[in-house]
């Protein structure tokens, strides 16, 4: 018979109690692991969530003197500017927020609703580049 | 790194859904052929109404008598197949993901309560591994494997909840997390986890069988 099949038949109960001890033993000392090692207080620069009616998430952490070094000045290419549909290159529109011309929802003037707009943006450029934060923890950092 | 989660989070999300939900038709399709080669006359009796009817009186808390009997058991055991679907389907951030993904949402559960739930689940697994540890003629019919499967059910929701919480190795615990709930799903079919499935069939059997030939209830 395959030894992942037998059944336990002959286990006797010292041993019973020897594995509930290391399962609580295991647990206690998991639960001890994360007091121990918890995070610290440390500063970021997060984008502020305001846009948003009731924000769920920590505001995302972002430094825009990184990004603008990373990207060689081109403010354009988060602050872009559409016309019917195309992009328009070179132009740039940080003079607005992203909420002015993403609403929260989908609308006719807008298919793209604001937590997608970013989500797409940040996290498509850190996939497409191999740097950068992809997972919701990574930019939601919790305070 | 960056491209390894595109995978597991892209690709591998499909792969997964598609041998989970092939790997059920499969063994329907299988289960239904068999009945049909070995004992064809079942289909002569199997009524809609009867099964829904048992499947009906089964899905009602303790109405089935044999429910009544181990009721801590059975309480615990429902409230966790509830929680099992409910947890993941409704948490906002698989929520967030499916909408950037397909452009459709719901209505999320709210993150600390989804926690707590996360919790009660993870405590469920837990009872059922300690029950089949203490209570001897479950102990008889245990092998390891059933353990193994307690583990594949459990690591999704602790990694998940310690994800959640940020508190250490973020990225490993995420990528544990997404491969243990896509390794979940494609063990389904091919284990006891299965009775997803069969489950519902035993109850249009039984339920057709019993209420339609014996003229009694199943429950
Ligand atoms: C990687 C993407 C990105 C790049 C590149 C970028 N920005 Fe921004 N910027 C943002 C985001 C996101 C905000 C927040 C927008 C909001 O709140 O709606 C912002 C906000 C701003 C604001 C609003 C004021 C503030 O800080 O709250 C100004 C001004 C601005 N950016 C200027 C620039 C300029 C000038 C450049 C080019 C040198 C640039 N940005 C490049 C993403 C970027
Ligand atoms: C001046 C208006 C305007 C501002 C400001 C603006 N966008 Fe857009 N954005 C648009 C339009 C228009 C589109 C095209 C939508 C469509 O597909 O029809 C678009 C498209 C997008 C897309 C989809 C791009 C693609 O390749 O499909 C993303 C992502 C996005 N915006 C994110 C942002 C973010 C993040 C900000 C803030 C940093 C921002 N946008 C600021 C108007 C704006
Ligand atoms: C056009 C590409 C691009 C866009 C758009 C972009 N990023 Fe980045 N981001 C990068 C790159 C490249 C890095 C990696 C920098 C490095 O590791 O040297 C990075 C790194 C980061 C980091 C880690 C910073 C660090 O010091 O390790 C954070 C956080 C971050 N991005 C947040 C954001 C957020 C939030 C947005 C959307 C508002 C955004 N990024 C949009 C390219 C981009
Ligand atoms: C690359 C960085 C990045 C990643 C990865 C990311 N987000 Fe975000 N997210 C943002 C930014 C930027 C915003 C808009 C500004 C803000 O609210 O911080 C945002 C906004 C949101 C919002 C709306 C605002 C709020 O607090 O309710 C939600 C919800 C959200 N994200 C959830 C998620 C979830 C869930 C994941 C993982 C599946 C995720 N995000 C991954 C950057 C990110």
């Amino acid at each position: 018979m395959k030894p992942w099949k037998r059944k336990f038949i002959h286990r006797g109960n010292k041993m019973k109690k020897w594995t509930i001890c290391a399962v609580v033993l295991g647990l206690l000392s998991a639960a001890g692991w994360v007091v121990v090692f918890a995070q610290e207080d440390q500063y970021l620069e997060r984008l502020d969530s305001w846009a948003f009616e009731s924000p769920r998430r920590p505001g995302a952490v972002f430094s825009h003197d990184d990004h603008i070094m990373d990207l060689d000045d081109d403010c354009s290419i988060c602050h872009h500017v559409y016309e019917e549909g195309e992009l328009v290159p070179g132009e740039s529109s940080e003079d607005y927020y992203c909420s002015d011309c993403h609403s929260l929802k989908v609308s006719p003037d807008n298919k793209m609703p604001l937590e997608a707009a970013y989500h797409n943006l940040c996290r498509d450029c850190h996939f497409d580049r191999g740097k950068g934060p992809v997972l919701c923890g990574e930019c939601h950092i919790k305070e | 790194m960056n491209s390894f989660i595109a995978f597991i989070m892209g690709p591998m999300v499909w792969i997964s859904a598609i041998i989970f939900v092939g790997g059920l038709l499969f063994k329907g399709i299988s289960i239904i052929q068999s009945v049909r080669q070995k004992e064809p006359y079942i289909f002569s009796y199997m009524t809609v109404k009867h099964s829904l009817r048992s499947m009906g009186a089964w899905l009602v808390p303790f109405f089935p008598k044999s429910t009544r009997l181990r009721p801590v058991y059975y309480a615990i055991s429902y409230l966790f197949h509830i929680l099992l679907f409910v947890v993941p389907l409704f948490l906002a951030s698989h929520i967030v993901l499916i909408n950037e993904a397909f452009q459709v949402s719901w209505p999320a559960l709210n993150d600390g309560l989804a926690d707590w739930l996360t919790l009660l689940v993870i405590a469920a697994l837990i009872f059922f591994a300690v029950r089949r540890q203490m209570v001897p003629e479950i102990t008889y019919l245990t092998s390891a494997i059933d353990y193994l499967l307690i583990l594949l059910v459990l690591l999704p929701f602790v990694t998940g909840f310690l994800a959640y919480h940020q508190w250490f190795a973020y990225r490993w615990m995420v990528v544990a997390h997404v491969l243990s709930g896509e390794l979940m799903l494609i063990i389904i079919p091919f284990s006891r986890f299965s009775h997803m499935l069969t489950a519902p069939l035993t109850r249009a059997y039984m339920g057709s069988e019993f209420g339609n030939v014996r003229h009694a209830r199943d429950w």
